[in-house]
């Protein structure tokens, strides 16, 4: 059977991804593994990623129409990348910074450009956010520098 | 007593414009905390609103020491949303323009390392060295910096004389190997300034999530190239190279081993030039809606690009991680314990870029 790393079978390894509490589907795409997960339990996902071996990459906050942002955590497993999509609630998502340290400085930019609140972050103060400008600062661009066809 | 002295955001002790707050006990680090965002430009929402191909002359800007590297990784997202397949020749350009910037950017380290130990020598030794690779980058690309050479489906400019370039670096691998990798690896004097500071266990390199010379310098065997090759580092036989000490002296003999690897890249890469096209297409490209998570080893190690396209004429979303990012945070493991005097050096180790980290 085909493993990663030689250690877990990787239909196993996709079984385990999938069963993470708010998974809703995985699939392989050439650039890795994608779990579509819109109410992501994060903390139980930080913790079956950690039982893996696997190394927290970033985080990513993209804005939505509806208000609330997607946020993608990009993990590694050595050989291989391995994204979570989920979608903040209320503008808010738990945060992984008090267990994973490399996800501090990822929430807090998120926190600056798109203004959601990462619940239990020990110190969610600006990271990048010059002085002057308001949270979720990517939210409102200024409409003179939008090109044509995203008006 | 204790007392807290604010280094930076623009100070001697520091490379690049950031602010550590250190909080000491007579000469004893206590406390560290690290600010940046004094150099924020928003490079990433400017993505969001230029067109494919402008951003790729943006986005070279993020850094002026990998800015190949973030022109390529960009290109790289957009190519695999798009399912463009460049050509081999380009591929084999791609691979020597990227460790000729890392053998840039490890020289231009290396000599900083050498004014901060007051090794003058040195300094101009390494410095002489990283101008030939300038002049080298110069007479492929045209350029010093910001090289151009990367498009959407493959290069810019050909490379017409690989048997020059290859007789310059041969060179140039010759003073690396006689002076400047035993220098730093030797010397007593070297040797006593590095050894046993600043260290970062391989314990903590795992929890502060840390990439590139300083990941391996800790004995961490990570590196994009061996992990997920791309580019034609597979084909040339890529190795990795470690340490395990984690101080500094172990982070400057990770850059030094690898000059000599860069410089075995570069030779081996221009002796397999294949013939072909530069590039996959003529013209502007189309990028059809999807997403890509594109990783690329930088200089200072794992770069991340995460590029959604919408189908429109920018893209939807550009999101960047650098390698400083991670790595500067862990400056509060480095110098706990350390004596005030030796923070200049320790942030010096980490290789550390603001224009990366704040784009």
């Amino acid at each position: 059977m085909e493993t990663i790393d030689g250690d877990i079978p990787r239909d196993a390894l996709i079984a385990r991804l999938a069963a993470i509490a708010g998974s809703a589907k995985a699939e392989e795409r050439s650039d890795g593994l994608w779990i579509t997960a819109p109410l992501l339990d994060v903390e139980a996902m930080a913790c079956e990623m950690k039982g893996l071996g696997c190394r927290l990459l970033t985080v990513t906050g993209m804005a939505r129409d509806d208000g609330e942002t997607t946020i993608i955590y990009h993990y590694v497993r050595r050989r291989e990348t391995i994204n979570f999509k989920t979608v903040t609630r209320g503008g808010a998502i738990p945060s992984l910074a008090p267990t994973v340290r490399p996800a501090s400085w990822g929430e807090r930019e998120i926190h600056d450009f798109f203004a959601v609140d990462f619940i239990g972050h020990p110190n969610l103060v600006p990271l990048l956010r010059p002085a002057g400008l308001k949270d979720g600062f990517f939210r409102y661009p200024d409409p003179a520098l939008i090109t044509p066809d995203k008006q | 007593m204790p007392y807290t002295i604010p280094v930076g955001p623009y100070h001697p002790a520091l490379e690049e414009p950031f602010k550590v707050n250190v909080r000491c006990v007579a000469e004893t680090v206590q406390q560290v905390s690290v600010d940046v965002g004094f150099s924020f430009r928003g490079i990433e929402l400017l993505a969001q609103r230029r067109e494919w191909m402008p951003d790729i002359t943006l986005l070279e800007r993020v850094c002026g020491i990998c800015s190949n590297t973030h022109a390529m990784t960009f290109c790289r997202a957009a190519e695999q949303i798009a399912g463009i397949e460049v050509p081999p020749r380009a591929i084999i350009i791609r691979t020597v323009i990227s460790e000729l910037e890392r053998l840039h950017s490890h020289l231009l380290w290396a000599g900083l390392a050498a004014e901060y130990m007051g090794f003058q020598t040195l300094f101009m030794e390494v410095f002489s060295l990283r101008e030939q690779v300038m002049d080298l980058l110069e007479n492929i690309t045209g350029n010093r910096v910001n090289y151009g050479m990367n498009c959407i489906g493959g290069v810019n400019r050909d490379i017409t004389d690989p048997a020059s370039a290859i007789a310059t670096v041969q060179t140039m691998a010759k003073a690396i190997a006689d002076d400047v990798v035993p220098a730093f690896m030797n010397n007593v004097t070297a040797r006593g300034r590095m050894t046993g500071i600043g260290t970062l266990s391989r314990e903590k390199a795992i929890e502060w999530g840390v990439v590139g010379p300083v990941a391996r310098a800790s004995g961490l065997v990570a590196d994009v190239r061996d992990d997920q090759p791309y580019l034609a580092y597979a084909e040339l036989g890529f190795k990795i190279v470690t340490q395990e000490g984690g101080d500094v002296h172990a982070r400057v003999v990770v850059r030094a081993l690898e000059l000599l690897e860069s410089i075995r890249l570069v030779i081996e890469a221009l002796r397999q030039l294949p013939s072909g096209p530069l590039r996959a297409f003529e013209g502007m490209p189309s990028i059809p809606p999807g997403e890509a998570v594109v990783l690329t080893e930088a200089p200072r190690g794992e770069v991340i690009y995460y590029v959604a396209s919408d189908g429109g004429r920018t893209p939807a979303r550009v999101k960047i991680r650098t390698p400083s990012f991670v790595n500067i945070p862990a400056l509060e493991a480095m110098t706990i314990g350390q004596q005030l005097g030796n923070i200049s050096l320790i942030q010096a180790s980490v290789d550390p870029c603001l224009s990366c980290t704040d784009r």
